[in-house]
């Protein structure tokens, strides 16, 4: 039985819409997993040298030691944030004559299959075999990756089981997410007791007591049979699945929006979606975070100036417009879901055009604002970011908005951000292309012939010129649009 | 109201929509039956512009539909859930859909309060949005939303498919109001050959595409479309056909 799930299993997987059917992409991803993969395993096999050039100066193995319970408690935390839960994939069965057992069982099993196992193999496995094995002897080493691996497995339970838990309550997630953060806190912060040595005490003791691997056997099979009997008691849709129990949830208005009529409203609408669904939501904060962006290069002491100018050009353009490459990468889908009613209903095209352009607009005022306490760093840095943050408004919008018309994926708001491929396609990648090349084909030949600042204003007429002409790209991208809706509606009707 | 010439869709060298000529007139009331994959839901999007024809128009008022925006103003539908925007409340989605035809607030309110019974307190102030919505009351808050417009053509893809049975006698009451009191055009597809026979003055009835029936609704119509859909009837009921075919 449990293989015809897996069948199932892997027919889903390839046979899903959002395995991306471009050969193009699947390469891509391909290749960029492979190279955090091999990462990943460099770090691995030279991870003796990286532990050797930390200090403080004592044996590798008492390091190597003192590292993998602070690996597990980081381990723990990516994983509270990033590992899905395998969950209404059983919803098939539930009705069938299959034992419960082994729909359970079918469950806690698939849920293993999750790159985080393979990271602390790929990472810990060369350096026990390299270091351990010779100097402490095949049973060390075996007792040592077993440790290991009870401890992923451990790791991987205790996640889902938090993940299952939460999302009755989600108080519970808050309160695994603090403790975790205390824990790690406590030492690195604090200074009140030492991982290190707790991790020491427990990997040192096991070179010389190999017995003692049968502590992590003993608590991951424990956390798997809790996890296993948890999910047998609670197999019912509405707790395997993911959706909260909702509360009541209000109407809402933006009353600044109301004053600009059918845009306004269509504006609203959006801003709804962004803030009521979870992935345009998480899209929004990842654009919080590059706020920082420009941190990176601008507290650099290497750069000059004039390097850090440069730099402005990159960061400001990411700064102020990420939501407009972030978002607008994949705009319609986000209506995809409604798109029909969209088009049958009253709204002009040239409106929706409109409101769109609108919005990028507000945000990314919203964005510049932000970045001007930037000023600590030169004022020309901030002018650069204005001049960024005009072009943006300018001209990546308008380019993001042409690339909108040949975008024919449809998205599921209600999944995460990260790691989710879904509405990718080759459109994201050739818009990548003008978004990143366009500014730096400007800008970079006044640079080079020392005269940045003729670039920068050179970019800032283009913006200008772009927003001033907007109603003529409207009405250019609107004929696009008419020749193309067919194609599109059908692309998004497709789930 | 609308006018169909040499309209035909072909999926995948499949033609599974095909009608040389269909007349409707203002103020009738269309009643569109027939089998799964028969062209109903087809037909209804190409009448909306959301899909391509392979040939063919659709004339609305005299101007085909394609590429236009004229029809919208009067013409309201609901075929599924997607005409929704499944992450607003039924509220919103409804002040959204009135504000887009010049009404404010007070006066969707009082539009609203019409459909009090219709919406049979589930819809209003539940603090549910739309998404989380069973598909029964997603479908009240479409057919409000058409409503609301005050439409002179409202089209419903089956609208009976997955509400309860008093909602099914209130939108039934609802469409004949709308079509004897208020002159609109309806246009609605349905497999519950009692409620379409009651509702519709004029019954098509569709087979892989091609309207080969096109019946006005008599006391005999309802037992005609049995025999039509009795299994091994269909050769029989060709010959029926001719004579009262109009």
């Amino acid at each position: 039985m449990i293989s015809t799930f897996f069948d199932h299993e892997l027919k889903a997987f390839w046979r899903s819409k959002n395995t991306g059917k471009s050969i193009a992409v699947k390469v891509v991803m391909g290749l960029l997993l492979l190279y955090l993969f091999v990462c990943v395993l460099l770090i691995g096999l030279f991870l003796d040298k990286v532990l050797m050039a930390t200090p403080p100066n004592v044996d590798v193995i008492v390091k190597f030691c003192g590292t993998i319970l602070i690996y597990f408690l980081a381990d723990l935390l990516m994983r509270l944030q990033l590992q899905e839960l395998p969950t209404l994939k059983v919803q098939p069965y539930l009705h069938l004559s299959v034992k419960r057992n082994t729909v359970v069982g079918y469950l806690a099993l698939t849920a293993m299959l999750s790159f985080f196992n393979l990271w602390p193999i790929v990472i810990f496995g060369p350096f026990i075999i390299k270091v351990i094995l010779p100097a402490h002897g095949a049973v060390t080493a075996l007792v040592f990756l077993f440790s290991v691996i009870a401890l992923s497995v451990f790791n991987n339970y205790l996640a889902l089981y938090i993940k299952r838990k939460a999302n009755i309550n989600g108080w519970i997630f808050l309160i695994a997410g603090v403790v975790l953060g205390l824990l790690l806190c406590g030492d690195f912060v604090w200074h009140l007791y030492s991982l290190r040595s707790a991790s020491y005490f427990f990997f040192g003791n096991l070179i010389g007591k190999p017995y003692l691997v049968l502590i992590p056997l003993i608590l991951a099979g424990a956390m798997f049979y809790l996890n296993f009997y948890y999910l047998k008691d609670n197999l019912y849709l509405e707790e395997l699945g993911s959706k909260k129990v909702s509360a009541y949830k209000s109407s809402s208005e933006i009353p600044l929006l109301n004053r600009y009529g059918h845009i306004g409203d269509l504006v609203a609408n959006e801003i709804k979606l962004i803030l009521r669904n979870k992935r345009p939501r998480s899209a929004l904060i990842m654009g919080l975070f590059l706020m920082l962006y420009g941190l990176i290069f601008y507290t650099n002491p290497q750069y000059s100036v004039g390097m850090k100018n440069a730099f402005a050009v990159f960061a400001g353009m990411f700064m102020t417009g990420i939501f407009i490459i972030n978002y607008g990468q994949f705009m319609y889908s986000w209506q995809a879901s409604h798109f029909d009613g969209i088009l049958v209903s009253k709204v002009k095209f040239t409106d929706f055009l409109r409101a769109k352009f609108f919005l990028f607009t507000v945000v990314s005022t919203v964005a510049f604002l932000l970045t001007i306490p930037y000023i600590y760093f030169g004022w020309q840095i901030v002018l650069t970011h204005f001049v960024m943050y005009l072009w943006n408004l300018g001209v990546n919008t308008t380019i993001v908005l042409y690339f909108a018309n040949r975008n024919y994926k449809r998205i599921d708001l209600s999944k995460g951000a990260s790691f989710n491929w879904e509405g990718v396609g080759s459109t994201q990648l050739l818009l990548s292309i003008p978004l990143l090349i366009l500014p730096f084909a400007i800008y970079l030949p006044f640079k080079f012939v020392n005269y940045p600042n003729v670039g920068l204003a050179v970019m800032a007429i283009l913006g200008v010129v772009f927003v001033l002409t907007r109603e003529f790209w409207i009405k250019k991208l609107e004929e696009d649009f008419y020749k193309k809706r067919y194609k599109i509606a059908e692309g998004f009707r497709n789930k | 109201m609308i006018e169909i010439k040499n309209l035909k869709k072909i999926y995948n060298g499949v033609t599974v929509v095909n009608v040389p000529h269909l007349q409707i007139n203002k103020g009738e009331s269309i009643g569109l039956v027939g089998n799964n994959g028969a062209g109903k839901t087809t037909l209804f999007r190409m009448i909306l512009d959301l899909i391509r024809a392979e040939s063919g128009e659709v004339l609305s008022n005299g101007v085909n539909v394609a590429g236009a925006e004229a029809w919208k103003s009067y013409t309201s539908s609901y075929l599924d859930e997607g005409f929704l925007i499944d992450y607003l409340t039924p509220e919103e989605y409804l002040y959204f859909i009135g504000g887009l035809h010049q009404q404010n607030k007070a006066q969707v309110d009082e539009k609203l309060a019409g459909l009090a019974e219709f919406f049979n307190g589930e819809i209003i102030n539940k603090g549910k949005y739309i998404r989380d919505l069973s598909k029964g009351n997603q479908c009240k808050v479409g057919v409000g939303a058409c409503l609301l417009q005050q439409p002179e053509l409202l089209m419903l893809d089956e609208p009976f498919a997955n509400i309860d049975p008093s909602t099914q006698f209130r939108l039934k009451n609802i469409l004949k109001d709308q079509n004897k009191n208020h002159g609109v055009t309806t246009i609605v597809s349905s497999h519950d050959l009692n409620h379409v026979t009651d509702v519709c003055e004029r019954i098509l009835l569709m087979e892989k595409g091609v309207v080969i029936k096109d019946i006005a609704t008599s006391s005999s119509t309802l037992s005609e479309l049995e025999e039509y859909f009795g299994v091994g009837q269909s050769i029989a009921s060709y010959s029926v056909d001719k004579e009262e075919n109009h």
